[in-house]
């Protein structure tokens, strides 16, 4: 871990505890990317006994948004004259034949935003254009883009649409529950959702710990899930309390509610999961840019050479693939997972393996 | 894409909207999904939006957390 010098007395007898843990083995799924990365970036896989194993789950939108995503956010662009508005993660993911940097390459209108507001705001700007923003995340930012929508009624846009691939996590929890012994939750997804998913959870058998994304948010996080473990009964502890909240953000969900409806998924390297994304409802299809374009439906073809499923499944890690650090590196990347500075295969090459 | 960062309320501007410092950087960003900010509040920035407000320091919660459990 950093050097720390204000470190207090509990956090000291976490690290050591974390250090000299000779019980059973556990595993624990980190299911976020910024966890994943936070956890490298700040040492602390070297902080954990040799008896405590970390897995890098799916919780990364980017790295679980499919090739067939990629290819329609590419034919929106090249086909349909859309200009598509992205953050900036996306624009290296490999779609089938293409990624969006290249669409942009051969002449197509592909735009880096920070928010999907911003893209609302470009839209408003050039009523004579049309704009796509391509709404991928999870719990977090889906409000950010039914936001967008709701700014698009309030200005009377005709321009705007999103291409929508938003996904929930608790579809990815039961798809990930045997490849671990427990879960470190995302906290930012719980201040949304609170803690009825994890607490349902917990009725399932299943554990986990909601951790916050600093050193010792994670330390702690990780100390209780080792100590919890330990007294064999399913548990879940909110090691995030001054963000998240029994209840989350009833305004969010509010929101999310209005203007969208779950629906079946795809992620990549995983297939389909019930249940697991949003869409828009009927009632705002003209805000649908797969609605509004015909966009044809299909999965698109991933590089058969390349483990992100099975690294974002917990199957194996990253250094497992054969195509790591050679033919697929962050400046060259075969797969997702080493696009997205939150996937796993990128924070094991940028932070030098396991330990 | 999914990265929150913390921030400062510095001011609260009309329409749903406040002026926050993450970290020396000041932004502009919807706040329509929380209640009575006020300028020195801490909140939760996604993707443009502050989605939760943050009501303690990190050192404070996590020694009180630990200190019933080790
Ligand atoms: S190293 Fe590259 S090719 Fe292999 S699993 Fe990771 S992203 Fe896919």
């Amino acid at each position: 871990m950093k050097q720390n010098h204000q470190m207090s007395a509990p956090l000291r007898r976490a690290i050591d505890f974390l250090k000299t843990y000779d019980g059973p083995e556990v595993r624990i799924m980190e299911v976020c990317g910024t966890h994943t990365h936070e956890i490298f970036k700040q040492g602390i896989r070297q902080l954990l006994s040799p008896k405590i194993t970390l897995i890098s789950g799916p919780g990364c939108p980017v790295c679980v948004t499919p090739a067939g995503y990629i290819d329609r956010a590419v034919a929106l662009a090249l086909d349909h004259g859309v200009t598509v508005c992205t953050f900036g993660d996306l624009m290296r993911v490999p779609g089938t034949e293409m990624s969006l940097s290249m669409a942009r390459g051969r002449g197509g209108d592909v735009r880096v935003v920070y928010a999907p507001e911003d893209a609302e705001k470009l839209a408003a700007e050039h009523p004579e254009k049309p704009f796509a923003f391509l709404s991928v995340g999870f719990e977090t930012t889906t409000p950010s883009s039914c936001l967008a929508v709701d700014h698009a009624i309030r200005d009377g846009l005709d321009n705007f649409t999103l291409l929508t691939a938003n996904k929930t996590m608790p579809a990815a929890y039961e798809a990930m529950k045997n490849s671990t012994d427990l879960f470190l939750y995302p906290g930012h997804v719980h201040a949304i959702t609170g803690l009825a998913d994890v607490k349902k959870m917990q009725q399932e058998g299943v554990s986990g710990v909601v951790a916050g994304f600093t050193a010792g948010e994670l330390i702690t996080a990780l100390a209780i899930a080792v100590k919890k473990y330990g007294e064999g009964v399913p548990f879940y502890v909110n090691a995030y309390p001054r963000v998240v909240t029994d209840e989350g953000s009833p305004e969010a969900k509010q929101l999310v509610a209005k203007y969208m409806e779950p629906c079946d998924a795809w992620w990549r390297g995983i297939g389909m999961l019930p249940d697991s994304g949003m869409r828009l409802k009927k009632a705002y299809a003209r805000f649908d840019a797969a609605e509004r374009y015909a966009l044809p439906e299909g999965n698109g073809k991933d590089n058969p050479g390349c483990h992100c499923g099975d690294v974002l499944q917990g199957r194996c890690r990253p250094e497992d693939c054969p195509l790591f650090g050679t033919v697929c590196t962050p400046v060259h990347p075969t797969g997702a997972c080493m696009v997205s500075s939150e996937g796993a295969c990128s924070a094991y090459y940028l932070y030098g393996g396991e330990k | 894409m999914c990265v929150g960062l913390s921030a400062k309320v510095v001011k609260i501007k009309d329409k749903g909207t406040v002026l926050v410092d993450a970290s020396g950087a000041k932004r502009e960003v919807a706040a329509s999904l929380l209640d009575h900010l006020e300028p020195g509040d801490y909140v939760m920035v996604h993707a443009g939006t502050a989605i939760a407000k943050i009501t303690d320091d990190d050192g404070h919660e996590t020694d009180n957390l630990l200190d019933h459990l080790l």
